[in-house]
């Protein structure tokens, strides 16, 4: 199967892998067919992502998206986080192969979760503020 | 600069030397059609018997007994649609960790009226001689087990085996694609009646192979045309590729011996080199009865794919256990037959060796295994 470098890369030298003390944020993605589970931390300040993390079981192109995936949210409000598109994190590796594309799926479905745990946790702080 | 170590010997290996010498002459020189009777036909003739004649003797058996095939799948095919044909209904054996081309040639017989019976293995991919006897019936026409398994290595209890079907009268078809050339093999003391073999897997070129049927053995045809291979394979023979296997089994039967010493301990070597840097590994298959170049490793937790690109880019060919296809992961199916659990399955690598493997290769892919396991589970979430 061939490879974009940009997957490799990311593969090779994981960005922001890990987990997060008290995150603003949590959520998952599974794709069970294929038993791969990715899962994402945020930190938020004034409704915008500062921090990404991920832990990710999966074949390479997983790990990879993941790790792009986190690039792509840092910096990114949550309102336009709760509509990421799988081929926004496809472009972000460097394209896919096709029996690959369920990695930027697996990726977008948790960083899609972890927005919304963030924004309903934001909407319970000022529900609580109110 | 990363060191390159090849480790998939049972998918395939680089053609010898001395084999691609003896193949050269039939490309442009020898060139004609065996079949011909003039000088130029008589040339490649020539080249084409004596290499039935070098697999022959490897094997000890007649020459008339050797028909070349285009690979170790037609030879499977050849075997078991040969028999079943010739019968025109009846009754199967095999194991459920067969190749692929043995089992749904033997599946694709269901569907046309057989019957057939998918024998377990135990947990170090054993098939029971005793589990085969009890798996006959009256109208049982064939038997087929492996030698050796591709993936895990077992080595089959292939003289026991073939003691019940000689008891029985049954044919016994031996898939000995991994083993020719590597483990020994004995015909009339195994009671084989057809042995299916291949010239890529002992470093012969790939498209060409062959099927030992013993005299006697009552089969059909399965390809038809011409009067080639005593008619019982029609098609003009692939004269350079069969010059080439008979070569690469006459080698194997100088080099075998002494190959299969230095790949046990090589093989060895791997095993307990991943043992003690990596914690949370098992080695899949027997532990001695065994391929000499093939030691497969379940590292748990960890998606065995995603270890096969971190050794490829690292320089390091190996094969994953469980193939990733159209977003849908299947652990192996000959696992998943031994019993293994899904944890464990998921994250299986084979490395099979061969005749250019050093220990330093073996220490290197230890090396760079060890960093990476670690760093794959490292990112991994526990499930919930």
């Amino acid at each position: 199967m061939q490879y974009s470098p940009a997957l490799i890369d990311h593969f090779r030298n994981p960005r922001n892998a890990g987990i997060m003390r008290n995150p603003d944020g949590v959520g998952e993605g599974e794709y069970k067919d294929c038993m791969d589970l990715v899962r994402f931390h945020l930190r938020v300040r004034d409704g915008r992502v500062v921090e990404a993390r991920f832990q990710a079981y999966g074949c390479g192109p997983t790990i990879a998206a993941a790790s792009a995936a986190t690039e792509v949210a840092t910096g990114c409000a949550l309102e336009a986080l709760v509509e990421l598109s799988a081929a926004r994190v496809e472009a972000a590796v460097g394209g896919l192969p096709e029996p690959r594309r369920h990695a930027a799926e697996v990726a977008a479905l948790g960083l899609r979760a972890a927005a919304r745990d963030a924004l309903s946790r934001a909407d319970t702080r000022s529900d609580r503020h109110a | 600069m990363n060191r390159k170590v090849y480790l998939d010997h049972n998918a395939s290996t680089p053609v010898h030397p001395e084999v691609v010498a003896a193949m050269l002459p039939y490309f442009s020189e020898h060139f004609g059609n065996p079949s011909s009777v003039h000088g130029f036909g008589r040339e490649a003739r020539e080249g084409l018997e004596t290499a039935r004649e070098q697999v022959a003797h490897f094997l000890r058996v007649g020459k008339e007994e050797i028909v070349f095939t285009s690979g170790g799948t037609e030879s499977d095919n050849m075997a078991i649609k040969g028999v079943a044909m010739g019968r025109r209904r009846g009754h199967l054996i095999t194991s459920k960790i067969e190749h692929h081309a043995v089992l749904r040639a033997v599946q694709n017989l269901e569907t046309l009226g057989f019957e057939a019976t998918y024998l377990d293995v135990d947990g170090d991919g054993l098939v029971d001689p005793e589990a085969v006897r009890r798996a006959i019936r009256p109208e049982t026409i064939l038997i087929s087990i492996m030698h050796a398994n591709s993936e895990i290595g077992t080595i089959q209890p292939a003289r026991e085996i073939g003691a019940v079907a000689r008891e029985h009268g049954i044919p016994f078809h031996v898939d000995a694609v991994q083993t020719l050339g590597k483990a020994p093999i004995d015909l009339d003391a195994f009671n084989i009646d057809m042995l299916s073999f291949s010239a890529h897997k002992i470093y012969g070129p790939k498209g060409v192979a062959g099927l030992y049927i013993r005299k006697g053995t009552k089969m059909v045809s399965v390809q038809h045309g011409g009067e080639h291979e005593r008619r019982r394979r029609a098609g003009t023979e692939n004269v350079p590729g069969i010059v080439g296997l008979g070569r690469a089994v006459e080698i194997r039967g100088r080099d075998m011996a002494d190959e299969a010493v230095r790949l046990t301990a090589l093989r060895d070597r791997l095993w307990e080199g991943i043992r003690g840097r990596v914690p949370d590994v098992r080695l899949n298959g027997h532990p001695t009865r065994r391929l000499p170049g093939t030691c497969n490793i379940c590292f748990r937790h960890v998606e065995s794919e995603s270890i096969v690109l971190g050794l490829d880019l690292k320089g390091v060919g190996v094969s994953a256990g469980s193939a990733c296809t159209s977003g849908n992961v299947e652990p192996s199916y000959v696992l998943v037959a031994m019993g293994v659990p899904v944890e464990w399955s998921m994250g299986a690598v084979r490395h099979s060796l061969g005749r250019s493997t050093t220990a330093e290769d073996i220490d290197y892919v230890v090396e760079s295994t060890a960093p990476l396991v670690a760093k794959l589970r490292s990112a991994m979430p526990a499930r919930a």
